[in-house]
């Protein structure tokens, strides 16, 4: 059931060779392609018919599900709405992510929009990765929502990565972390030609000793462009931080706005930024152990970006 | 054999700030000769020169005149990494911090490998950093020594010709200086590698064959280490604490 592109695009997105084990739901062109339910991970269509409920038992662990998406029909513009319940005590891996095949002139694009209820002591790792392939002249758009809502002692680690392919990407994330709880936010975005990529971020520390981390690596080629917002309020005694570095090539633009709001008096909050160009005693450096220049600004992105 | 000849580097005028007039000479027509499988100590009062002539010798800072020989052919106008090619490998004073690069990455740039047994056997081959450090992001939160290390056993790795390291053992603990100038000496013996060690350090100034005394961009001394002392005594400012032991000592070699 699987042609030679879809495998192509879940293997980008997924780093799947064909079905996956355990749970799945694959989406395709807007409708479902395949779908595998486990013992404690249950995925049915919501009600509205516009995504798909993944209710995760209490206390499960060490399993994962996958939920890519494939969109390789011109003009289509798909969007979806799916809702994660992940039980007391789990311990799991969320695989999602979508990938474009663009073959024609029309564009094409998908909004996922992913909300999360995270129960108490509850253990998440979030993996969502873009890409876009094909020869298509189409602008190839995707704009993710995320909405996180975190119960206490609960954990998240979210990767976001989009490396290239996506013309326009507005990406939104929003969460809220209640007591003890911890979110870790990983996003790398790479853009290159006249690619154009946002991502706004509200992320409410609500509960006492909540914690937050969110880090955004950013390159920026050719003549695209990146803009990074990221508001943390914090409404308890909590810790959050923040860092954002984003690095240009050629004629590529930035913004990175950072904002720290303490609306308690016991909050924590750091935040370090950085926009500039690959740094010179890195490159000096990789070109020392033998690299040229063009190799040395290889190594340093990749670094950069893993 | 490196042979630098009438070495001289002026900043470039675009460098200069409010502060320092343009074109400022820092290296002044500087000549040595490095004998193949030497080991080399060169120090100096800070600033007076030595990492930018260090700097010279990689290909980092452009000559702004004379000529840098290296085994037979001139190399003053090759590119850095064409200088690591040919067998030259800098150790930096401050070394780049990275953002995810890893160690590992940084061995397997340095060996052209990937294998995991090759980049253990460098590991242990160095000796001074632990295995742990393999998967460590060399970044802003590895410590001053974990950093010195770590930039030391990138130039072993690449099993050099001639080895610069600029002030290996800036922040490093007592107990690994020792293993450390072993290390160098043991890897001059074995590998004849030609070992240019820049250090205020008195057991490096002790281990090399030849010490080069740097003042104002000119070699002021070299030769062994007991003929330096009186040009030692004669610099106003005494950067050698090293050499003095304690109060019974104080004068120094002023
Ligand atoms: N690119 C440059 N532009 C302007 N000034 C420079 C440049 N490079 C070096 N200098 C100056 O040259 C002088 C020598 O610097 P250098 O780093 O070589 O000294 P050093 O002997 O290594 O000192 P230290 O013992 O402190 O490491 C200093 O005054 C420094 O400010
Ligand atoms: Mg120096």
């Amino acid at each position: 059931m699987l042609n030679a592109i879809d495998k192509q695009v879940l293997k980008e997105v997924a780093d799947l060779e064909g079905i996956p084990k355990g749970a799945y739901n694959i989406r395709k062109n807007g409708k479902l392609l395949g779908r595998e339910v486990s013992a404690s991970i249950n995925i049915e269509t919501n009600e509205k018919g516009d995504g798909i409920i993944i209710d995760i038992k209490p206390g499960t662990v060490n399993e994962s599900v996958h939920i890519p998406v494939i969109l390789s029909r011109a003009g289509l513009h798909d969007t979806v709405y799916n809702t994660f319940i992940v039980g007391e005590g789990s311990d799991v891996t969320i695989i999602a992510g979508c990938g474009i095949h663009c073959g024609g002139k029309e564009s094409e694009g998908h909004s996922g929009i992913h909300e999360f209820q995270i129960r108490a002591g509850a253990k998440v790792r979030y993996v969502e990765k873009h890409i876009a392939i094909g020869d298509g002249t189409g602008r190839r758009i995707l704009n993710p929502t995320t909405k996180v809502f975190m119960a206490e002692n609960s954990q998240v680690e979210m990767e976001l990565t989009q490396l290239g392919g996506v013309d326009e990407a507005r990406r939104y994330n929003e969460a809220v972390i209640g007591p003890g709880a911890v979110l870790i936010v990983t996003e790398r975005v790479m853009t290159e030609k006249d690619q154009r990529a946002e991502s706004k971020n509200e992320i409410e520390l609500a509960g006492t000793d909540s914690k937050a981390n969110i880090v955004s690596r950013s390159v920026i080629k050719d003549d695209s462009s990146q803009d990074f917002y990221v508001n943390l309020t914090a409404k308890a005694k909590c810790y959050g931080h923040i860092e954002c570095d984003a690095i240009i090539m050629g004629n590529g633009i930035n913004q990175t706005v950072p904002a720290l709001r303490a609306l308690h008096p016991d909050a924590e909050m750091t935040h370090e930024a950085s926009i500039g160009k690959i740094a010179n005693d890195q490159l000096m450096k990789l070109m020392t152990l033998g690299l040229d220049y063009d190799a040395a600004v290889n190594r340093i992105i990749q670094g950069f970006l893993r | 054999m490196l042979e630098l000849k009438n070495i001289l580097f002026r900043t470039p005028e675009s460098d200069a700030g409010a502060q320092s007039p343009a074109g400022r000479t820092i290296i002044h027509d500087l000549s040595f000769t490095f004998e193949s499988g030497g080991f080399y100590a060169i120090t100096g009062p800070n600033g007076s020169g030595k990492t930018t002539l260090a700097k010279l010798i990689m290909g980092i800072n452009e000559l702004t005149s004379g000529k840098i020989i290296f085994n037979g052919s001139d190399i003053s106008n090759l590119p850095i990494h064409e200088r690591s090619m040919a067998g030259i490998v800098y150790g930096f004073q401050h070394p780049a911090r990275f953002k995810g690069t890893t160690f590992r990455d940084l061995l397997s740039v340095a060996t052209g490998s990937d294998d995991e047994e090759k980049l253990v056997e460098i590991i242990s081959r160095v000796g001074i950093c632990s295995l742990d450090f393999l998967d460590k992001p060399v970044d802003s939160k590895l410590s001053g020594g974990e950093i010195k290390k770590i930039e030391l056993a990138t130039v072993i790795a690449r099993n050099p010709k001639v080895a610069i390291y600029d002030e290996p053992d800036t922040g490093i603990d007592l107990w690994t200086i020792g293993p450390m100038v072993e290390l160098l000496r043991r890897e001059q013996k074995e590998n004849k590698t030609t070992t240019i060690v820049v250090s205020h350090n008195k057991s490096f100034l002790e281990a090399a064959d030849t010490l080069l005394l740097i003042r104002d961009g000119k070699i002021a001394y070299s030769g062994n280490l007991a003929g330096a002392v009186p040009i030692l005594e004669d610099l106003s400012v005494c950067t050698f604490n090293e050499l003095c032991q304690g109060e019974a000592n104080a004068q120094c070699y002023r």
